[in-house]
């Protein structure tokens, strides 16, 4: 128990350290363009989410047995209305009038990458926090990691709106044991963007 | 229990937080999935291939205080934003006892003819500041800044009408495929993008190609990889069946 526990924080640490990283390798690789630097980044936390393999599978809860899908249907509901609450105060924005027949396209990607960011922050750096260190710092780690990967875009003044995005995120990873809600949620804010950036 | 407890709560102080900060910082949550393409160009004469969906472009006001003729910074903008100017404290000059001024920009419906040997590039705007209450004349001491968005295709230079003859501007285009580009606007008048004669109209075959190979290459690539993760789980989900079955 002592050995797992001291190993533990430096595989989290890695892995984080690993998350970031790739955060900073599509900063540099922007200049070159954006679509290449976000394929480098999608494909690098995709690798990171198949090197620990585990980011996927739901959190073992004590007392709980096989998952039903009614817990999967509620959680993934949940998801959908924890995003349409993230793009909420948005909504009263005006309409930006991008038409709606390129959305699809975008919206696919902009689906892929939201998803991939869950499952390597909300799954695999969450499930190696939370054996180390506790729920608390899962969600607060992740919190912070989710803010610094969008710093190089988005600059200092999007880092408290996207730490609390973050923190909302790790909740809702905590309450339903589950990455897919999350990924369900950001993708829907990141879709708000098309109607009301 | 105590995971979703904590989780419970940083949801609902993440929810609140985020509907809280979102009007101080004006932007959605999180858009990071890639960069969000620019609505279609509003063209005031959109050319015959464009003619279809096009909206007319938008004008923009702003009132600023000019205590004692000298206009605070400030600026104005489109309500479509294909035009955005801002300018320092004292850059605009107001007659005395001037107590406010009325900028505004608006795209112009009937342009003055562009010089020989090149053509306009999506549409002429007026920018105008008048004093008040009196309509008194307001006149830009130094050069403002001036942001206009450009079209599809070729685009060589910003260029400003004096009510007499156009001028060339030092022009500075925004990089990664923003389609905006940047003057030091000498004063009121018409601001207009233009190209040389005879250079496209409209984006090449080629910068096409590239978005739709840049596009697909990602799906492509994230697709590979995706399914080099469900073969993995697979396998791996195969390897743990036997000593399920050995523990029973």
């Amino acid at each position: 128990m002592i050995q797992a526990r001291l190993a533990a924080p430096r595989r989290a640490a890695l892995l984080t350290s690993l998350v970031l990283g790739a955060a900073v390798v599509r900063a540099l690789l922007l200049p070159i363009g954006d679509g290449f630097s976000t394929a480098v980044f999608a494909a690098s936390l995709l690798a990171i989410a198949v090197i620990d393999g585990r980011a996927l599978r739901p959190s073992p809860v004590a007392g709980e047995g096989a998952t039903p899908a009614w817990r999967l249907a509620w959680s993934v509901l949940l998801g959908v209305v924890v995003g349409m609450l993230l793009i909420g105060p948005a909504i009263t924005d005006r309409l930006a009038d991008r038409p709606i027949g390129d959305f699809w396209s975008w919206a696919a990607i902009a689906a892929i990458v939201a998803s991939l960011e869950e499952t390597a922050i909300r799954g695999v750096l969450y499930r190696h926090w939370l054996a180390e260190a506790g729920p608390l710092a899962a969600v607060a780690i992740g919190a912070v990691v989710f803010s610094l990967i969008h710093l190089p875009r988005y600059g200092l003044t999007a880092l408290p709106l996207d730490f609390a995005v973050g923190l909302a995120l790790g909740g809702l990873r905590s309450v339903t044991s589950r990455v897919i809600p999350c990924a369900v949620a950001h993708t829907i804010a990141d879709w708000g963007a098309w109607f009301w950036a | 229990m105590q995971a979703r407890r904590v989780g419970l709560v940083a949801l609902l102080l993440g929810l609140l937080s985020a509907a809280l900060l979102h009007g101080r910082l004006g932007a959605p949550p999180v858009y990071d999935g890639i960069v969000v393409p620019p609505a279609p160009y509003r063209y005031e004469s959109p050319p015959p291939n464009l003619r279809n969906g096009n909206q007319l472009p938008l004008g923009g006001q702003a009132v600023l205080p000019a205590p004692n003729g000298t206009v605070a910074g400030g600026g104005v903008q489109t309500d479509d934003q294909q035009v955005i100017t801002f300018w320092g404290l004292g850059t605009l000059k107001a007659p005395a006892g001037t107590s406010s001024v009325t900028c505004t920009i608006q795209p112009v419906a009937n342009p003055p003819a562009p010089p020989a040997g090149v053509e306009l590039r999506g549409n002429v705007y007026a920018i105008n500041c008048v004093g008040q209450p009196a309509n008194g004349k307001v006149t830009a001491t130094t050069t403002f800044h001036l942001t206009m968005r450009i079209p599809p295709g070729t685009v060589n230079d910003i260029r400003y009408y004096d009510g007499q003859s156009w001028h060339n501007l030092t022009t500075l285009f925004a990089g990664g495929g923003d389609p905006y580009a940047s003057v030091n606007a000498p004063g009121f008048g018409e601001y207009a993008a233009m190209a040389r004669s005879g250079t496209a109209t409209s984006s090449s075959p080629f910068s096409d190609l590239s978005r739709y190979l840049e596009f697909y290459g990602i799906l492509a690539l994230v697709l590979l990889f995706g399914i080099i993760a469900v073969a993995q789980e697979i396998r791996r989900r195969r390897q743990r069946r036997p000593s399920t079955v050995k523990k029973r």
